[in-house]
């Protein structure tokens, strides 16, 4: 069981732990596939042909010369065109339910499996 | 104009039949009338025999494009080649739901062929369940979304077909699907026999993991296909968008892995009764949650092609409907359960399912919140979020890494019995060895963090593992090595492919190149030529490597005329080990293209590897059963 727990412990640090799959992708690469076409369906810009799209690069590219930062160039984006935009929802008010909702069911799974054989033992 | 009246009339046939059947098995269940189930066979197959009428004269509406028919209107037109005229049947809406049915009613008939060694009052039952979700799609085709509503007059020409879904693999791909989520009905019907006859045995486990498996393979191949046409055509060289749609494919695919799993210990220990059905239940709550989803509109998604609300109504009213009706049977019949104070040891292939189904179904919540949740905010507060890939990739990849190393050992430990590891010292030293591979791999390489790392590191773990495990029990549980297997080298593949992609972006005109890591890309020529029903513009690339190697790149720009639409088709060269990936644009008012090149390593892998994984699917479906461990 011991085990276990610390297993568990290294996940949840790991959740906090910066994760991302990108980094070695180019910084505007990153930008772009984080932020939604909002006149595609589904689509990130990096991903998306439209014009919208084409012009958001443009955008994006000014920004990064500029000199702004990743987490700046978001903040704009959001600024001008709401959440909506954003791929990577942000942990807020509005969101938390979303990001510890997943966690709270994983642990509830943990607990009901760890009770069945606690009872499961006891016969 | 006679076969829209066949159609229609053939589903009502196929409605009052079905009416009969239900009704019948429930007036038998009481009197015991066992005179009447030498009927039955006769009236399923009239049943799918009408169905199969149906659908056929769709067929011969869109093949003979008669636009006096709705459903031919919107979606075909006279010059489109005879082959998409013919999937085009399937491409929207309304054909689409009729194919459902088409299966539906097929694999009612075929279940009750192949059933004969279940008890009679079960089978009944399940047939009669099956008639519940039958009926319930009848009334959706003929009030809410019927494929033979007449249009008089007749228009000239059709409003054609979108052209993205004009493409072979997308053709076979919603039938595939479909074939999955439709055996799941029967899953589900089974169960809840099972469950109102008391019958959830293991005996019940080894008929049912057929269907379980049929399901589960006919899914995977099926969003493999969907996963290959996006690839290609959709976006610009990614396979997986964690796209609302493609999401809702992946759910019931996550539950019915768990079941997979799961069915397996019921069917070697008799433990795990209740947890079958209730995973059963989800799987098939889940696939019509999906139907419901696409089918409404409410998703904002690339491939929201049909959007009616009234529709979604229906659907939600369908699905609430079912899921109350089994929850219902749950919690009536839940003491007929087989009482079972097995104890489970902690180091045997139990725990290590157990331990699988728990982090499959946590993956399964987090797709579940994460495409739900934005809904629900928006009805709510109305405020619009998006959650995209990154959301999924920080709750999904930590988790990963225990369940893959689960997963290789899991299948080295024995059932019921306490002695630990037959092997430890073999799984240590892989397990040292795939730790230094990966470091080596991301040394090597460069540019890699620490997670990374340590999810190789896991992936390696599991895909030497299973070797040594198909080299030490050769044929004897292969269904399973394979599918672990080829999940290893799915994990190794994406990661590899995310590693090592290379691209550059640019705009060119004719004559102009580019220098890429030891490359030339020049754009030779444009030619256009006039096809059928579009107009192509194709792109000729010379790309010269280093050790003077040439070769020819032609990706396309295509004018489609009904409805116009402009799409992209990427020129793609396969390798073993790297896909060569090429893309154009067309820049506005400007002679320039926009040019996307890519290098992706290990592209042919993630499709065999999902080939592999269900590979073991299709084996173990066709596998003689094994003898019972109690």
């Amino acid at each position: 069981m011991k085990t276990k727990f610390i297993l568990l412990i290294i996940f949840s640090l790991f959740l906090f732990s910066k994760l991302s799959f990108s980094e070695d992708l180019k910084l505007e690469n990153k930008i772009n596939k984080n932020l939604r076409c909002l006149i595609c369906q589904g689509q990130s810009i990096y991903d998306s042909q439209s014009d919208f799209a084409e012009s958001m690069k443009i955008v994006v590219k000014q920004k990064i010369n500029s000199g702004m930062n990743e987490e700046e160039i978001y903040s704009f984006f959001k600024m001008q065109y709401g959440e909506w935009i954003l791929y990577d929802p942000q942990f807020n008010t509005k969101n938390f339910v979303l990001w510890l909702l997943p966690i709270v069911v994983f642990l509830a799974g943990g607990i009901i499996i760890l009770s069945k054989f606690g009872v499961l033992k006891k016969r | 104009m006679i076969l829209n009246y066949i159609g229609n009339f053939a589903l009502l046939f196929c409605l009052i039949i079905s009416l009969i059947i239900l009704i019948t098995s429930i007036s038998s269940l009481n009197n015991q009338n066992f005179f009447f189930r030498k009927n039955l066979k006769e009236l399923l197959f009239f049943k799918f025999f009408f169905a199969l009428l149906s659908f056929c004269s769709l067929v011969a509406l869109f093949i003979n494009s008669e636009f006096s028919n709705e459903t031919v209107l919107n979606n075909s037109h006279i010059s489109k080649p005879l082959f998409y005229k013919i999937s085009g049947t399937w491409g929207n809406h309304e054909g689409s739901l009729l194919l459902w049915l088409l299966i539906l009613t097929f694999f009612a008939f075929f279940y009750f062929l192949k059933s004969k060694n279940r008890p009679n009052d079960e089978r009944l039952l399940t047939i009669m369940f099956q008639e519940v979700v039958i009926l319930g799609f009848i009334f959706f085709l003929l009030k809410a979304s019927n494929p033979f509503n007449i249009i008089y007059p007749v228009p000239k020409e059709g409003l054609g077909l979108n052209p993205i879904l004009q493409d072979p693999l997308l053709a076979i791909h919603p039938p595939v699907l479909y074939l999955g989520y439709v055996t799941t009905s029967i899953v589900f019907s089974s169960s809840l026999a099972g469950l109102i006859r008391g019958n959830i045995n293991s005996l019940w486990a080894k008929d049912l993991r057929k269907w379980v498996f049929i399901s589960w393979t006919f899914l995977t191949l099926g969003i493999l296909l969907g996963s290959i046409w996006a690839y290609y055509e959709l976006g610009w060289g990614g396979f997986w968008f964690w796209d609302p749609v493609e999401n809702i494919s992946l759910m019931p695919w996550l539950s019915l892995t768990a079941l997979v799993h799961c069915v397996l210990v019921l069917e070697k220990r008799s433990i795990f009764h209740s947890w079958t059905v209730i995973l059963s239940i989800i799987t098939f709550t889940l696939g019509i949650c999906g139907t419901f989803l696409v089918r409404s509109g409410i998703l904002n998604s690339v491939h929201t092609f049909a959007n009616d609300p009234e529709r979604g109504l229906y659907i939600l009213f369908f699905l609430f409907f079912l899921i109350f009706l089994s929850v219902l049977i749950y919690f009536i019949y839940e003491d007929k359960f087989e009482l079972n104070n097995k104890n489970i040891n902690f180091y045997t292939k139990e725990t290590s399912i157990i331990l699988n189904n728990w982090f499959v179904m946590y993956f399964l919540s987090v797709i579940l919140i994460g495409t739900v949740y934005p809904i629900f905010l928006e009805v709510l507060s109305n405020e619009k979020i998006s959650v995209g890939p990154p959301f999924f990739n920080k709750l999904i990849i930590p988790f990963l890494i225990p369940f893959l190393i689960f997963m290789s050992v899991g299948p080295n430990l024995k059932w019921i019995k306490k002695n630990k590891f037959s092997n430890k010292f073999k799984l240590i030293i892989i397990f040292i060895l795939s730790i230094s591979l990966s470091i080596l791999v991301s040394k090597f390489f460069g540019n890699t963090t620490l997670n990374i790392t340590i999810l190789l590191a896991a992936s390696f773990y599991l895909f030497i593992t299973t070797i040594k495990d198909f080299l030490k029990n050769g044929f004897k549980n292969y269904s399973q090595t394979i599918s672990h297997f080829g999940f290893s080298l799915l994990v190794l593949s994406i990661l590899m492919n995310s590693i090592f992609s290379k691209e550059i972006t640019s705009n060119m005109r004719v004559g102009d190149e580019i220098k890429f890591s030891n490359k030339i890309i020049k754009l030779q020529k444009i030619e256009n030529t006039t096809e059928v029903n579009f107009l192509k513009f194709i792109a000729y690339f010379i790309i010269e490597e280093k050790n003077k190697t040439k070769f020819i790149l032609r990706p396309e720009i295509r004018i489609y005329d009904k409805p116009e639409t402009i799409t992209s088709e990427a020129a793609i060269k396969t390798d073993i080990f790297k896909d060569r990936f090429l893309v154009v644009n067309l820049v506005k008012e400007n002679e320039y293209l926009n040019v996307r090149y890519q290098e992706k390593p290990f592209m042919l892998w993630i499709w065999i590897s999902a080939i592999l994984i269900s590979l073991g699917g299709i084996i173990n479906i066709f596998k003689k059963n094994e003898k019972k461990i109690l």
